[in-house]
């Protein structure tokens, strides 16, 4: 037996596949992407009796091998290609033991491909209350694999799964149904031109015109020997083949399965008569939302003054330790600064992706895609179109991914387009800076106007969001078959593991991601900000001594005049001095433009940009907050950041696009540049003109 | 010396910064893209 085996975890959505994987990789696990697709790959290692380790896939959740997204076209690629290096050695189906016949489709499916096949049924711990009961041996017979009864709640079962999974080659890989039944004359001559090769296989090829080994669709097409069918015929047999194996599976569960409806006890439809009606349901899911925002504000104030605190006394630290020169002051004032400005929001971040994770674990969000649907269908969006637009709240790459599953191709295309708008993770620092300076901290019955003002954001985004649909939906003139199809999970208690993984997962990755850029565009914001051509820079000193020779400047004084004067005349103070006409209207000065150029790569190095700039020169420990709060408008005086100008910030974020790898996934997703160039046109052109009327009202 | 040293350090580290953000904004290495999603027309071909 070899000392690595390859595990694929297969099955539908909402079996707990992702809760299987967890249980058997704990923190042992990666998530990246399939090679040239956005589809996110999750991998890891499980240790098997007798020191053979699993690399285990989880693979995206799919209902058949009958693909229809990207996603899981994914599933079969790697299920016909045995050529790559995930090629499973066996393959593990997750079904639910509440839908067992229609997870059932799936694993008919595997088997068929003649890979070892271990059906696992989870959820056991949820027999009783709903009155099943199962024979295990007579559905082993049947099914002819070994099954794995599970719950990873109650974590039972999954060390019996590990054993199954080690001794694997003992598994038969007879398949479940004769390609004979299908169509006898059709596959006897795809028989004949493919003697050698398996008919299940070939049939996928010609079905979802995926290659495995050098056959592909074209190749079976162009073969003399062998006739192919019209693609209405082929769909024809389709139906044929998903028909006879739901026979097959109706005979398994009739021997194996008995469900006894009288001792079934059920809260859900009592639960969703409550959280999908028409008043109460939106009601809830309200104050479900204005408990997170009250959240995010109150519990993640204490590590957040810590972070900030910390990083103030670093720099402080750094600059006061290491020999004086321009590289202790890049580390002071670019690098730990700009890193400041990011970590500083873990624990708010952290907040909203627990909270996200706790709806989507407990089954909640499925009922808030169906409660959706009734008010997004006026907006030619679909209820599913929810789960992008709250999705978007993280992050809206993943989000406009999340699209795949919206059947519609106008829905999808409108959804990708007004996403975006809603408030990403990315916007808020932005946001919780600016409205830290410019809201009061006072209540209204026992809220925060701060996490009012939140809240109020979010909502903005999400507005934003359903308006423009409204109107691309009267604009675009694309024509598509509407449907609305949701899978309606049982209400769960969220699993502490899931949830944690979900949210350190996030979190880092948010981190990560975004740490790398504000690292490197903080060390190039520093050097930009602390050389500069010309006299003006250079013999700085000598031009403000002589300046303020008879103001009687302290020396603490006179050098933050220096240190201003020499910002001012760097290269990034003459950049900054070029774009202000565009945005004086606005409001802001020639450093927050910066800050908003800059941010373009990233939303949230708006922060770490302008901890920078008002880092450089600067001999105090102060946090950036503080440091924003001194700033002072140098045209009208008084704070740079008042509440004209920080409501103008605000609303400019919530609807400009500012963030270059959305732009690149909407082109991926959409296939055209055309898209991604209005989206950015459009949305940049509406937050210049709110930022605008805001600033003019309110100054 | 130090100052010298510091320098070199300095924009060590701006040669790697620009490099990374060139690469990963305006010139970035293509990969394979993928083939198909079935027969159903789902727009990611």
């Amino acid at each position: 037996m070899p000392k690595q085996i390859n595990v694929a975890l297969i099955g539908n959505p909402n079996t707990g596949k992702t809760s299987v994987f967890n249980a058997l990789t704990g923190l042992n696990q990666k998530v990246g992407n399939y090679p040239g697709i956005t589809v996110e790959k999750k991998e890891g290692v499980c240790k098997l009796p007798r020191g053979v380790k699993a690399h285990i896939i989880d693979l995206p959740g799919t209902y058949s091998l009958n693909a229809s997204s990207l996603d899981e076209s994914v599933v079969i690629e790697l299920l016909l290609n045995k050529n790559d290096k995930d090629y499973p050695d066996v393959a593990v189906v997750i079904t639910d033991v509440e839908n067992l016949k229609r997870n059932l489709l799936i694993y008919t499916q595997i088997k068929d491909l003649e890979i070892p096949t271990i059906l696992v049924i989870n959820m056991s711990d949820r027999m009783a209350y709903k009155g099943i009961s199962l024979d295990i041996e007579k559905l082993e017979a049947q099914l002819d694999t070994k099954i794995a009864l599970i719950s990873t709640r109650k974590k039972q079962g999954v060390d019996n799964l590990k054993d199954l999974i080690s001794n694997y080659q003992n598994l038969s890989i007879e398949p479940c149904l004769s390609t004979q039944d299908i169509d006898i004359d059709y596959f006897k001559g795809l028989k004949k031109a493919f003697p050698n090769q398996s008919l299940y296989k070939l049939w996928l090829v010609i079905t979802q015109d995926v290659n495995f080994g050098k056959i592909s669709r074209n190749t079976i097409k162009d073969t003399s020997s062998f006739k192919t069918k019209k693609d209405s015929d082929l769909k024809r047999l389709q139906q044929k083949e998903t028909i006879k194996r739901y026979q097959f599976i109706n005979n398994v569960l009739k021997e194996g399965q008995t469900i006894d409806l009288k001792t079934a006890k059920d809260l859900r439809i009592k639960l969703d008569r409550i959280l999908t009606h028409k008043v109460w349901g939106y009601l809830i899911f309200g104050i479900i939302l204005l408990t997170i925002f009250q959240a995010i504000y109150d519990w993640s104030s204490v590590p957040m003054d810590f972070i900030d605190n910390a990083f103030a006394s670093l720099s402080d630290w750094t600059k006061n330790t290491l020999p004086a020169g321009a590289f202790t002051n890049l580390l002071a004032e670019g690098i730990i600064s700009g890193l400041g400005g990011i970590v500083i929001f873990i624990p708010q971040i952290a907040f909203l992706f627990l909270f996200i994770a706790v709806l989507e674990e407990s089954g909640y969000m499925s009922r808030v895609v169906f409660l959706m649907d009734r008010i997004m269908r006026r907006f030619g969006l679909s209820g599913k179109s929810v789960v992008p637009l709250i999705s978007g709240t993280a992050c809206a790459i993943p989000a406009i991914m999340a699209t795949r599953n919206i059947e519609s191709w106008k829905e999808r295309l409108i959804t990708i387009l007004v996403t975006p708008f809603t408030t990403c993770s990315a916007r808020l620092p932005v946001y919780l800076i600016i409205i830290s300076l410019v809201i009061p901290e006072g209540r209204f019955f026992g809220l925060s106007y701060q996490a009012l003002t939140l809240m109020l954001l979010y909502l903005i985004g999400f507005g934003a969001a359903v308006g423009s649909a409204w109107i691309l939906n009267k604009i675009l003139k694309i024509k598509s078959r509407k449907f609305f199809v949701v899978e309606m999970p049982n209400y769960k208690l969220p699993l502490f593991k899931n949830v944690a993984l979900t949210v350190l997962e996030k979190t880092k990755s948010f981190i990560f991601g975004a740490g790398k850029i504000i690292l490197a565009i903080s060390i190039v914001l520093w050097f930009l900000a602390s050389y500069g051509p010309g006299t003006e820079f250079n013999n700085a000193e000598e031009i403000v001594t002589e300046q303020y020779a008879s103001n009687n400047l302290s020396q603490i004084e006179l050098e933050q005049k220096i240190a201003s004067h020499k910002l001012e005349h760097s290269f990034i103070g003459i950049a900054g001095h070029a774009i202000e006409p565009a945005i004086r209207p606005l409001g802001y000065d020639w450093k927050i433009g910066i800050a908003i150029v800059s941010s373009f790569a990233a939303r949230e190095v708006f922060v770490g940009t302008l901890a920078t700039i008002y880092s450089v020169g600067s001999d105090q420990e102060a946090t950036i907050k503080n440091r924003m709060a001194a700033e002072v408008n140098p045209i009208l005086g008084g704070p740079l950041f008042n509440l004209a100008s920080g409501i103008s910030l605000l609303l400019f974020y919530a609807f400009a696009m500012q963030c270059m790898s959305t732009l690149a996934i909407v082109k991926r997703e959409t296939n055209s540049w055309k898209w991604p160039i209005l989206q950015l046109t459009i949305m940049t052109a509406i937050a210049y003109i709110v930022a605008f009327i805001a600033y003019q009202f309110l100054k | 010396m130090n100052g010298i040293i510091q320098n070199i350090f300095v924009f060590s580290s701006l040669t790697i910064a620009v490099v990374f953000l060139v690469r990963k904004f305006v010139w970035t290495p293509k990969k394979k893209t993928a083939k198909t999603c079935g027969i159903n027309d789902c727009r990611c071909h």
